[in-house]
């Protein structure tokens, strides 16, 4: 009887192991940078810029994301996804030569929307930020930008729920690419360097005593 | 009686059982070939440059079109190791903090070229290997070189085939571990773009 019993406790363990295992928490994989979005940033050659930072609303899942029964966990500094998101996006600036963490120019966000879907026949990640870019203070952008990213995906879970893993790191991509590319943002980084750029050109017309007329 | 003949039954049905699984289990293994069309190329067949310039290496893996992060992060080195054995420039970085840099784009994207290849996969495993399965997987290595607003890109194909269970290896193709495949045929590949490359007199 006590044999019975002591077999009992051993299946249940054995049982509750590998259903925990089942449903570890898999750290997000390091973030790696777009080479595209890193080579128009090296083809615009813009202004340098800082992280702020980066926080998530209230009802948006900010730690683990369910994938199936799995659970994918962030691997930001700070254990949450918009922490994952800022070092994403120092980790983009510093491949291209934009970061400078004592630049006037700071980008903050939040994380509005975080949703990844491991499905039977096609896995999508949605997410959306609310970017805010300021320039000594005085703000410059001011825009929410969503990415829905997807791939072919499996019923079978050990190909659906890697590939919905890796494709996370995908969907961050997609959504500092459609910042960091967003003609608003340009302008803004512009804006600001054409009239420093004018500013320049004034200063020297004022030495020179040119008159101008070549400069539009 | 009766309990202790069924007992000693069971058990050994047990036990056979795992011994048949243990040895069947052995023919499900995965060996990998990589396919030979691509001309082997190394360090001999770079064109020496008589000044070769600095470059920034940008290098990204896909699967299906899709960055795979993973991959890039296990790939990326031997890239980098490749292009700096090559001798063609004469700083490498990746980032952008070599002054008047070139830089090299280099995409590989993973495409699969056998259809259904799950469902094979699946019923090689229902049958415990023994209706072995071939698969190839594609390979398509984009390399862009920008230096001074002039942009060169090469396109090259390769691909790796892999059996699973009792299926015949493919013709006069060495097997190698899953690992070795993937690293030969993505150096293979770094070493014939650089190489075409250099040939269009771009570097």
């Amino acid at each position: 009887m006590a044999g019975a019993r002591f077999t009992l406790h051993r299946l249940a363990g054995l049982l509750v192991a590998g259903w925990l295992a089942g449903c570890a928490a898999m750290p997000t994989p390091s973030y790696q940078p777009s080479v595209d979005t890193t080579q128009l940033l090296l083809q615009r050659r813009d202004a340098s810029m800082a992280a702020g930072s980066f926080s998530a609303a209230s009802d948006v899942p900010n730690r683990t994301l369910a994938v199936r029964a799995n659970q994918l966990s962030a691997d930001g500094i700070d254990g949450t996804f918009s922490g994952y998101l800022r070092n994403a996006l120092i980790i983009e600036l510093k491949t291209a030569g934009r970061f400078d963490e004592d630049s006037p120019i700071r980008v903050d966000g939040t994380l509005l929307r975080n949703e990844l879907n491991a499905g039977a026949g096609t896995g999508s990640a949605t997410l959306e930020a609310h970017f805010t870019v300021t320039r000594r203070g005085a703000r410059i952008y001011d825009k929410s930008l969503t990415v829905v990213h997807k791939w072919d995906s499996s019923f079978m879970g050990a190909i659906a729920i890697p590939a919905a893993v890796q494709n996370y790191v995908g969907a961050v991509q997609k959504l500092l690419q459609k910042f960091l590319t967003d003609p608003d943002f340009v302008r803004a980084l512009g804006q600001r360097s054409a009239q420093s750029a004018q500013s320049a050109l004034s200063s020297t017309r004022i030495r020179t005593g040119d008159p101008g007329n070549l400069v539009r | 009686m009766f309990f202790h003949s069924s007992r000693a039954r069971t058990v050994r049905a047990a036990f056979l059982g795992l011994m048949a699984c243990a040895t069947l289990s052995g023919c499900i293994t995965a060996k990998m070939y990589v396919d030979p069309a691509l001309p082997k190329v190394g360090k001999t067949d770079m064109p020496v440059l008589p000044q070769p310039h600095p470059v920034q290496v940008l290098f990204e893996f896909q699967t299906k079109g899709n960055a795979n992060s993973r991959a890039t992060s296990e790939i990326e080195p031997r890239v980098i190791a490749v292009v700096s054995e090559s001798g063609l420039f004469s700083k490498i970085s990746t980032a952008a903090d070599l002054e008047g840099a070139g830089i090299l784009k280099i995409v590989i994207n993973n495409v699969p070229l056998t259809d259904n290849a799950v469902a094979k996969g699946f019923g090689t495993g229902l049958t415990f290997g023994l209706t072995g399965s071939l698969v190839k997987d594609g390979y398509v290595c984009t390399a862009t070189y920008t230096r001074d607003g002039k942009t060169t890109d090469v396109v090259l194909h390769h691909a790796i085939y892999t059996t699973i269970g009792n299926h015949a290896a493919p013709e006069g193709l060495t097997p190698m571990d899953p690992s070795s495949a993937v690293h030969l045929a993505m150096d293979q590949m770094t070493w014939n773009v650089l190489k075409q490359l250099g040939e269009k007199k771009v570097l």
